[in-house]
């Protein structure tokens, strides 16, 4: 199939006419996998069932909110490991962390010409 | 190359390597029929056309955020993993001076019965965790602990965002727990890191928790400890490989791998996973609410911050958690929450970096109205993650209507082109 492709590419855009209604229908959907996008979605849609579901069953989580999570309340006690409270300096140091600038390989990219979408 | 769940994985990342400067994902061209599927859902566009033949390439990883959107859409399977560390993990269980400990996501368990034909969207945390210890791991904890770590941090950290802005600490505060999204703030949107939150991701908090707290708790050598963060995601395996989270003076995410990998590991040890008996986490890092297991879901991190905001901000009881406004199948959704003794927090969700871009534009406009932000890459959240069991409607390629139906796609990429 592909070892062809070159010359099947320029009848089929001599067909192109024929090919019209096809088009439009691809252009009012820009993405151009619509049959594997809506099982995709489909998909998607029973997992996230599945979450809501699991968050509302109190078999499964026993309480809705971090704050009432006892183990939660454990490592926050006034003697727990994390004494000082949720922003406390020890959770700076193990829980909160820095970002780096990394635009320069994206800049260097867009300077040799490459198009990128953001 | 070895087969995971139907995908290709390549190996290990070598030791002490910038994951800056390596790709996670790349197109074997013997496979790739030039279709453009990855293209359309690819929103960096790291991933192009190549050559006379148009054969798609991540081209450079500095534009790519790992998410693997392209590898899983595929209808031709021809996008491959550069880095499994099943591997180690094997070699690690069998080791018996090594405690291995699990850190499972909140959406695997959404998506790992499908390996084993149970439902799409069962949950299977319980068989999940019987599965871990069947298979060797001596601490069965869980990211979901994490989650709910996740939202005492940055739901405070974003109180007192609100409460005093600054230059350090503007508003709106944007979510950190996607590592697709992190890295795309850093590349495309460094002006706006400052917004990002700085609380870790729940599996960056639970490696450190692990070798700090935990090893306390459990009077386990941190030194022998290796921990395996257990992800819907690819991108989390670049986050695991971050220089800068070591802070248990060890690294706090050893290896990481996906749910596909996890499934392949269920499979190859033989374990009859559809049979198993649920059973529960190990304790001091493996409670959880339901707040945490709705990390999972575009919408969720939100819903479970605002959680813990109306009842700090109002000091009262939030009587019904069902916050449906901020429930987002995908695109953006916004929601003006209304909280007594304070007023109306606002609030952006987004799925999607197309979508993500139109609120960080908004941001760096300075015409912003919201305070809290949540953005996941994936479209619809985690559980359409990249590390996923696949879908088995995407591989079209021996279904010859479909593949008919790709054609023309192709035909129709390559004339929008000309």
């Amino acid at each position: 199939m592909s070892d062809n492709t070159d010359c099947t590419r320029r009848d089929f855009l001599k067909l192109a006419g024929a090919a019209a209604a096809v088009a439009a229908v691809a252009t009012a959907a820009p993405g151009l996998v619509t049959e594997a996008e809506a099982a995709e979605l489909d998909l998607v849609t029973k997992r996230q069932t599945g979450v809501y579901a699991a968050d509302s069953n109190p078999k499964l989580y026993k309480a809705r909110k971090s704050q009432d999570n006892a183990m939660v309340q454990k490592l926050y006690a006034k003697d727990g490991f994390l004494h000082d409270g949720p922003t406390g300096h020890k959770a700076h140091l193990l829980l909160h962390t820095h970002y780096f600038d990394r635009s320069a390989g994206v800049k260097a990219l867009k300077a040799k010409g490459i198009k990128l979408k953001a | 190359m070895q087969e995971m769940e139907k995908v290709m994985m390549k190996g290990s990342a070598p030791k002490n390597i910038d994951p800056t400067k390596f790709s996670f994902v790349q197109v074997d061209a013997e496979k790739c029929q030039a279709c453009g599927t990855c293209d359309d859902v690819c929103k960096t566009g790291a991933i192009q056309p190549v050559g006379k033949d148009e054969k798609r390439q991540v081209l450079d990883p500095a534009a790519c955020v790992n998410c693997g959107q392209c590898l899983v859409n595929c209808p031709y399977g021809a996008i491959y993993e550069e880095v499994s560390f099943v591997d180690e993990v094997f070699k690690a269980l069998k080791d018996p001076n090594t405690v291995v400990v699990s850190m499972p996501a909140p959406a695997v368990r959404y998506a790992l019965g499908e390996a084993f034909g149970l439902p799409a969207g069962t949950h299977v945390g319980g068989k999940m965790h019987a599965a871990l210890r069947k298979l060797g791991f001596k601490l069965i904890w869980d990211n979901e602990f994490t989650a709910d770590v996740t939202i005492m941090e940055e739901g405070t950290e974003l109180l007192n965002r609100v409460k005093k802005p600054s230059h350090g600490a503007p508003l709106p505060q944007f979510t950190s727990c996607c590592p697709g999204w992190v890295k795309f703030v850093e590349a495309f949107y460094p002006e706006l890191i400052p917004n990002l939150s700085s609380a870790k991701s729940p599996i960056g908090m639970l490696g450190a928790l692990a070798k700090t707290y935990g090893a306390k708790q459990t009077k386990t050598d941190p030194g022998k400890m290796f921990t395996v963060s257990i992800m819907p995601c690819i991108a989390k395996k670049y986050e695991g490989l971050r220089p800068e989270l070591a802070a248990s003076g060890y690294r706090d995410t050893d290896v990481t791998i996906t749910t596909r990998e996890l499934a392949y590991m269920i499979k190859k040890a033989g374990i009859d996973f559809k049979n198993l008996k649920d059973e529960a986490a190990d304790p001091i890092l493996g409670e959880a609410t339901g707040a945490a297991t709705i990390f999972a879901t575009s919408g969720g991190v939100m819903e479970a911050a605002l959680r813990l905001a109306y009842e700090v901000l109002s000091g009262d009881r939030l009587k019904d958690v069902d916050l449906k406004g901020v429930r987002a199948h995908e695109g953006i959704k916004t929601a003006s929450v209304d909280v007594p003794k304070f007023g109306k927090v606002n609030v952006a969700v987004a799925s999607g970096l197309d979508n993500a871009k139109k609120l960080c534009d908004e941001v760096k406009a300075g015409k912003s109205p919201h305070h809290f932000i949540e953005i996941m890459t994936c479209p619809g959240g985690c559980v359409n993650g990249g590390g996923q069991i696949l879908n088995p409607s995407v591989r079209t390629a021996d279904n010859g209507c479909s593949k008919v139906f790709a054609e023309i796609n192709k035909r129709l990429a390559m004339k929008a082109q000309a």
